[in-house]
């Protein structure tokens, strides 16, 4: 779908008919005419995917058109069918003048030719018989395969409609989305919501909001990575540690120790709510973490009195481990 | 200054888009000039049967006479020689025998504005197809300012039309779309005409929560206000509307205003209220988020214009010329050609506040600059200023005034019409189908608003 930003009072109903049509034209891939591709479907459908274009009488007609005819009348010919007759006198005659035939000319070739092609009618008879029940079978396949063709083109065409239906509805759902937060405007100073935040969104809004404020816990921190790095065995743990905060996650981990922080003055835990470590982040993922959440406008509303607080003590240990995201 | 308005039907309560016009126009103008309203006494604009009485009504304080119709419509004959002139071959004889069935005919009516007109500064006619206008242009031309409300059908190319649209006094078009089109067909170019349309009585407050209320309607929703209709366009909506909704189940619905004479699909986001009141109309109007227009022909839109007085974007129908046009000169909507534009256009309007917004603000912003009645009226009263100036007396006239070159275009200010073939050659069949005439007229949107001002 498409999606147009209006920035000045100036819109341009043809600029964005011409994103409108580029953006069809970016779907077809190609660029046909309404007219055609109502063609290109219509051809479809009657030639492939149309159940209807499969005729329910189709092996019934093709039966009736390739009924097997009777096979054409062969005959055995051998070397004295030329002169056979039921008639036994002019048999008797044709045996005493069958020199004289032969001296007038040669039957043996004419004989010899048409035996072979005696033979040669038949093979080709039974050829024909065996095509022809191969032809029913090919048939019966070629006719299943057009129905499952059908049907599979129907599947194709209904799961396409159904995915265009569901990213419609995504799409709906984006813009929908897009919209709510253009009509909410961010302003720094005003004044937080009175209802109980529950989201995630609000969550880091305020977590952002206290980002800018000035951070007492910043100075202590170096002391703590430093207090960490003199760890045997752990050192590495710590710079990746470092590494992380470097690496643009600091807000990401400021929060967690804060979150911790908070669940640690109310369940009085120290320095294990750094989630640093395990026992760290089996707190913040753990199911202690919805109540967290509910709890977080009464941290909040002591958000104050958590920030002005000194900051606390980071054992060596959870500040060395390894983050868990 | 005394003005005539003569037009098919008048009356409160007749709706047509033409008449509407011309009441508006009297009304407005009555404020001016000694306004007197010319008509039938036709109520149905099929059958033209005399409904009303004959004789002077007041309607909104305007007088209005009326005089009887001869003879009613006799559909299956005006058919027979709509198909022979529109289709055929046909000979000017063809044409006339058309008007006359088509009607209203009433030779009363125009003899009576004939005698009247030494006594009027101007005639105003309406709508050109019509039998009082053919005949009131050719006997008036000097006093005749046409309203010609054309839309781009089959009757444009008839040839009978060419020497009025040449012969009046002036033309008072309803947009540049309607203006080029006319020109491309009779060659009028050097006929004085001004691009004026008109406009509505919208109300200066509505109350949309109270449409809402009383029809409960509490989802978002397009809205159609019209005859619902084939030949508005309405069987194409409904086909794109549905496909439409299925595509988007949580997308808006689709309203329906006004009577319908075509099978609405029933579709449970498809509602037809039926006919209803202005303030109704106009609440409802101001309670839906687009107007939608699927008409392939119109001369002007007032509904399309009411939206934007309210200040409500449009989605029209891409493929007529003058709605284009004044959603393009206006930047106040969008249009379609085709389902995949139609829906695509529909959900930029439905999901993007600012743009619906934004078009909307352009839409007010249009109606006012231009079809705000002191600014029609204006043009109007300074139109009749202009052909008064101009008119010089008869002895001054250029001597080739008077005599029409053989495009019909007078080169002086009095007009005189071209006259009719004689009695052989109006017979001869060589005229072409007029929808091939109108096939080969110039089609498309005027962009260019310097010459519509």
């Amino acid at each position: 779908m498409s999606d147009f930003s209006v920035r000045s009072d100036n819109v341009d109903v043809e600029q964005i008919m011409r994103q409108i049509r580029s953006r069809i034209r970016e779907k077809r891939g190609v660029d046909y005419t309404e007219e055609e591709i109502r063609e290109l479907a219509n051809v479809k459908l009657e030639k492939f995917i149309d159940p209807k274009g499969v005729r329910s009488n189709l092996l019934e007609e093709y039966r009736r058109v390739s009924t097997p005819e009777p096979p054409a009348p062969n005959y055995a010919f051998g070397e004295d069918t030329l002169y056979e007759t039921h008639r036994g006198a002019i048999k008797w005659i044709r045996s005493m003048l069958r020199p004289f035939l032969k001296l007038l000319f040669n039957p043996n070739p004419l004989i010899q030719a048409l035996h072979i092609q005696s033979q040669l009618n038949q093979k080709a008879a039974e050829r024909t018989a065996r095509r022809e029940q191969l032809d029913a079978l090919h048939y019966e396949v070629i006719h299943n395969l057009v129905v499952e063709l059908t049907r599979t083109g129907v599947e194709v065409k209904s799961l396409k409609m159904r995915l265009e239906s569901m990213a419609s509805r995504l799409d709906f759902d984006e813009r929908r989305a897009r919209a709510l937060e253009g009509v909410v405007q961010y302003r720094p100073g005003a004044v937080p919501p009175l209802q109980v935040p529950s989201g995630q969104e609000q969550q880091r809004r305020q977590d952002n909001r206290r980002d800018q404020q000035p951070r007492r816990d910043q100075s202590p921190r170096p002391q703590n990575v430093q207090a960490g790095q003199p760890q045997p065995g752990q050192p590495q743990a710590g710079q990746e540690a470092n590494a992380l905060d470097n690496d643009g996650n600091e807000r990401r981990a400021r929060r967690r120790r804060r979150r911790g922080r908070r669940r640690g003055g109310s369940e009085d835990r120290g320095p294990r709510v750094e989630g640093r470590g395990p026992e760290g982040d089996a707190a913040v993922a753990g199911p202690e973490q919805p109540e967290d959440r509910t709890s977080d406008l009464g941290a909040r509303s002591s958000n104050q009195t958590v920030e002005s607080a000194p900051a606390p003590t980071e054992s060596p240990s959870a500040a060395s481990e390894p983050p868990s995201e | 200054m005394k003005l005539a308005v003569v037009v098919q039907r008048y009356g409160a309560d007749i709706n047509g888009g033409a008449e509407l016009h011309a009441r508006y126009i009297a009304e407005r103008l009555a404020r001016h000039a000694t306004v007197e309203v010319v008509t039938t006494c036709a109520r149905d604009y099929v059958t033209w049967k005399n409904e009303l009485p004959a004789g002077v009504d007041q309607v909104n304080g305007v007088s209005v006479r009326r005089f009887p119709v001869s003879h009613e419509r006799n559909t299956n004959d005006f058919g027979r020689r709509s198909h022979r002139v529109f289709e055929k071959t046909h000979s000017v004889a063809d044409e006339l025998d058309w008007l006359e069935s088509e009607g209203p005919a009433s030779p009363a009516l125009v003899n009576y504005v004939e005698k009247i007109a030494n006594d009027v500064d101007f005639v105003i006619l309406f709508s050109y197809r019509y039998y009082h206008a053919w005949h009131l242009a050719r006997r008036l031309p000097n006093k005749a300012v046409l309203v010609p409300t054309a839309e781009r059908d089959a009757t444009i190319g008839l040839s009978i039309f060419g020497p009025i649209f040449r012969g009046v006094r002036a033309l008072m078009y309803n947009s540049p779309e309607e203006r080029a089109m006319i020109q491309a067909a009779s060659a009028n170019d050097a006929v004085p005409g001004v691009v004026v349309g008109v406009g509505s009585d919208v109300p200066e407050r509505t109350e949309p929560e109270r449409f809402r209320r009383k029809f409960r309607m509490g989802r978002p929703f397009a809205i159609y206000i019209g005859r619902i209709d084939e030949n508005k366009g309405c069987g194409e909506l409904f086909s794109h509307f549905q496909r439409y909704a299925s595509a988007f189940p949580r997308g808006m619905d689709l309203v329906l205003i006004g009577s319908a004479i075509m099978d609405i699909p029933k579709h449970p986001r498809i509602h037809h209220l039926g006919f209803l009141d202005d303030r109704d109309k106009f609440d409802a109007l101001a309670a839906s988020d687009l107007l939608i227009m699927p008409s392939y022909f119109e001369s002007l839109s007032m509904v399309a214009l009411e939206a934007w007085a309210l200040g409500r974007p449009v989605l029209a129908n891409g493929r007529c010329d003058v709605l284009k046009g004044q959603c393009i000169r206006s930047n106040a909507g969008l249009y379609y050609e085709n389902y995949e534009e139609f829906v695509e256009s529909l959900y930029s309007l439905e999901s993007n506040g600012p743009l619906n917004g934004r078009l909307g603000r352009n839409g007010r912003e249009f109606f006012k600059r231009h079809y705000a009645w002191p600014v029609i009226e204006r043009k109007y009263l300074d139109m009749f200023e202009q052909l008064k100036r101009g008119l010089p007396a008869e002895q001054d006239l250029p001597a080739t005034a008077g005599s029409y070159s053989e495009k019909g275009v007078a080169s002086g200010f009095s007009r005189k019409i071209e006259s009719l073939p004689g009695f052989f050659a109006r017979r001869r069949r060589n005229l072409p189908p007029s929808e091939e005439s109108v096939a080969r007229i110039p089609s498309g949107a005027v962009v260019d608003t310097r010459k519509s001002a």
